[in-house]
């Protein structure tokens, strides 16, 4: 199955660029990403204003040259304050999603793989944990770890792998029992190269889809934690907690907090249209 | 399996998932504090004559499972602790903010399919033309947009620009509450015959159940445009044109039918994401709900109110999906047959 893997691949990058949704979701997120990097590298220093200083213009000026989405109620630059907060976002979601994919990718690989009470066990649990809102789960995890970007992604750690354990699950119960695993354990190869060479590759494209369209997840559910307050505090900027500050504005300046909000829906689609760009042609690669 | 073992089946199966529920509302309660009386009391926990009632009430002083025991006793009595902010019973307050959020998701509900059904069935209907990507631009849109935005834009277009709906609160100002007789407002109010206060309360209701089901249409569109468009290329469909049953009738008596049960799946999705949009549709509204009250019990460090919250909201989750199973059974036998 992973024979001439290059010409596959790049056959698949084809016909992944050639969708109109995958080069648009591509562009988003590549723009994200790279504003993400940059900040991350040079901080404050490349930005047209301190996110943090007021009164670097006047008080809530409507977008123009000088200040591309306004200025707010302390005079500070909405739009440097956006940029400054793009790694908040990003890097939460990436640390989460990294995590619950291995984490998913092992409990339900050995729930899957070799069933019976371990995969009972498993199922059950994350039963328990899509009976609760990850949000509000979330939420009560926060309280007890109190307030903070680390303390948030640590939260969003806690609950978010069962969906990855239970895809991964389906996946190694699916692909265990097909011919060439059937084949491999009979002619002697031990669990351990079965499970590396053939399970794991095989649930990891499925997986790969998923994870993408996740993303987005996560950077909702993180912007309505950061909105109620629950991560970084002020005066450091964040997407979620701008929207709230900025929410009693929304009469005399509506830009204020509709910039944020709509920031946020940007990356989710961003990542919304690679997912399902990816998950089509991985579907079309698998039918062919 | 025969029905009543399958029915059975799932009721275990929820009863299972409560009481795990309960295993970890009952650990974050001890996680919380070291000290298990703040998880019942909150700051509450200074005053020595409810402390001494709490430690006795609980058995805070003995071992975990005792406790645990202890704690789902309380439970099953609707005993949730006491919510100092409020100044009442954590079940008092439930009772007065839940009903309004069930008015809520109950409107959004509706809208979401009166959105949903009809935009799903015309992407299908003219898939592959600009009409299906428009329709998937929008419910795109839609999906993407974290809790607060629509709700924000609303106010914006409907509130600040057209004046044609209340920026938020459950009446209006001059209007009387009515007198709590079912508890649902909206309810109480055409029993004491008031369609003034009524209609009032429902312009109310539209701006933040809309809010919620903008945001969720687009799983129904998704989910029923390709449920009909596999359904079209059904054997049936086929003998049906075959038969010449003329396209309308096919399409919306045998096609629309079939491929609508695959709808009823999404129940978990569609609940889990209105209960999590009402903490903040109804804090951007100001409506006295049980999600600007979970807001409230946060910003006050409230934990029983809020440990309550996250229990009354998983037991909403479980019944609707318990709800769902069952109605999918009865729709699509062949579920219960494999």
């Amino acid at each position: 199955m992973k024979s001439n893997g290059s010409q596959e691949s790049r056959r698949f990058l084809r016909l992944f660029l050639a969708r109109n949704e995958a080069r648009l979701g591509l562009s988003i997120v590549t723009v994200f990403l790279a504003i993400s990097f940059v900040i991350a590298f040079t901080g404050k220093s490349l930005l047209p204003y301190n996110p943090i200083e007021q009164n670097v213009g006047p008080v809530l000026a409507s977008p123009s040259a000088a200040h591309l989405f306004g200025t707010d109620n302390l005079g500070r630059d909405v739009f440097s304050r956006i940029l400054f907060a793009t790694p908040n976002d990003l890097l939460v979601s990436f640390i989460v999603i990294t995590s619950s994919f291995a984490v998913g990718i092992v409990l339900g690989g050995i729930a899957g793989f070799w069933g019976g009470i371990l995969d009972e066990i498993l199922m059950r649990s994350t039963d328990v944990i899509f009976a609760i809102p990850a949000l509000v789960l979330a939420m009560s995890i926060a309280v007890i770890l109190g307030p903070g970007l680390v303390h948030m992604t640590y939260a969003l750690m806690i609950i978010w792998w069962p969906p990855y354990a239970r895809l991964a699950r389906g996946e190694a119960l699916q692909v265990s029992q097909r011919n060439f695993i059937e084949a491999a354990k009979t002619s002697g190869t031990s669990t351990l190269t079965i499970l590396r060479r053939h399970l794991i590759p095989n649930i990891l494209t499925s997986m790969l889809a998923y994870a993408t369209l996740d993303i987005g997840t996560v950077v909702v559910v993180y912007a309505g934690l950061s909105y109620l307050g629950l991560s970084v505090q002020p005066p450091t900027p964040d997407w979620g907690s701008m929207v709230n500050a900025y929410q009693d504005y929304l009469v005399s300046a509506p830009w204020l907090p509709l910039v944020p909000a709509i920031t946020i829906a940007a990356v989710v689609i961003g990542f919304s249209l690679l997912g399902n760009a990816l998950r089509d042609a991985l579907e079309s690669q698998r039918i062919s | 399996m025969n029905f009543a073992t399958f029915i059975l089946r799932r009721l275990g199966l929820a009863i299972f998932v409560l009481l795990g529920v309960a295993v970890i509302t009952f650990t974050l309660s001890h996680l919380v504090s070291s000290d298990p009386l703040v998880a019942w009391l909150g700051r509450a926990s200074g005053n020595p004559v409810l402390a001494a009632e709490y430690i006795q009430r609980y058995h805070l002083n003995d071992p975990l499972y005792v406790q645990f025991g202890y704690y789902l006793f309380a439970l099953l009595h609707g005993d949730l602790g006491f919510s100092v902010f409020k100044g009442e019973p954590v079940s008092e307050a439930l009772l007065q903010t839940l009903p309004f959020t069930l008015q809520i998701a109950f409107c959004a509900i509706l809208l979401t399919l009166a959105i949903g059904i009809p935009l799903g069935v015309l992407a299908a209907r003219y898939h592959h033309t600009v009409v299906d990507y428009s329709i998937s631009g929008f419910y795109l849109a839609g999906i993407a947009s974290p809790y607060f935005l629509l709700a924000l834009f609303l106010l914006v277009i409907l509130t600040y620009t057209f004046h044609l709906l209340p920026s938020g609160g459950a009446f209006s100002p001059g209007i009387r509450e009515p007198y709590p007789i079912t508890n649902f407002p909206l309810i109480d109010c055409l029993i004491e015959g008031r369609w003034s206060a009524f209609l009032d309360g429902v312009t109310h209701l539209i701006m933040p159940s809309l809010a919620l089901a903008l945001g969720i249409f687009g799983y129904i569109t998704r989910v029923l445009r390709a449920s009909i468009l596999d359904v079209l290329h059904a054997n049936y469909i086929r003998t049906a044109r075959a038969k010449g049953v003329d396209e309308t009738t096919l399409f919306f008596k045998h096609a629309l039918r079939n491929a609508s049960i695959p709808v009823v799946t999404l129940a978990s999705i569609v609940v889990t994401w209105l209960v999590t949009g009402t903490l903040f549709v109804e804090v951007i509204f100001a409506y006295p709900g049980i999600g600007q009250y979970a807001v409230q019990a946060l910003s006050n460090l409230d934990y029983p109110s809020l440990l309550a919250i996250t229990l009354v909201l998983a037991v909403i989750i479980v019944l609707s999906n318990l709800t769902a199973d069952v109605l999918y059974a009865v729709v699509n036998p062949e579920i219960r047959l494999r």
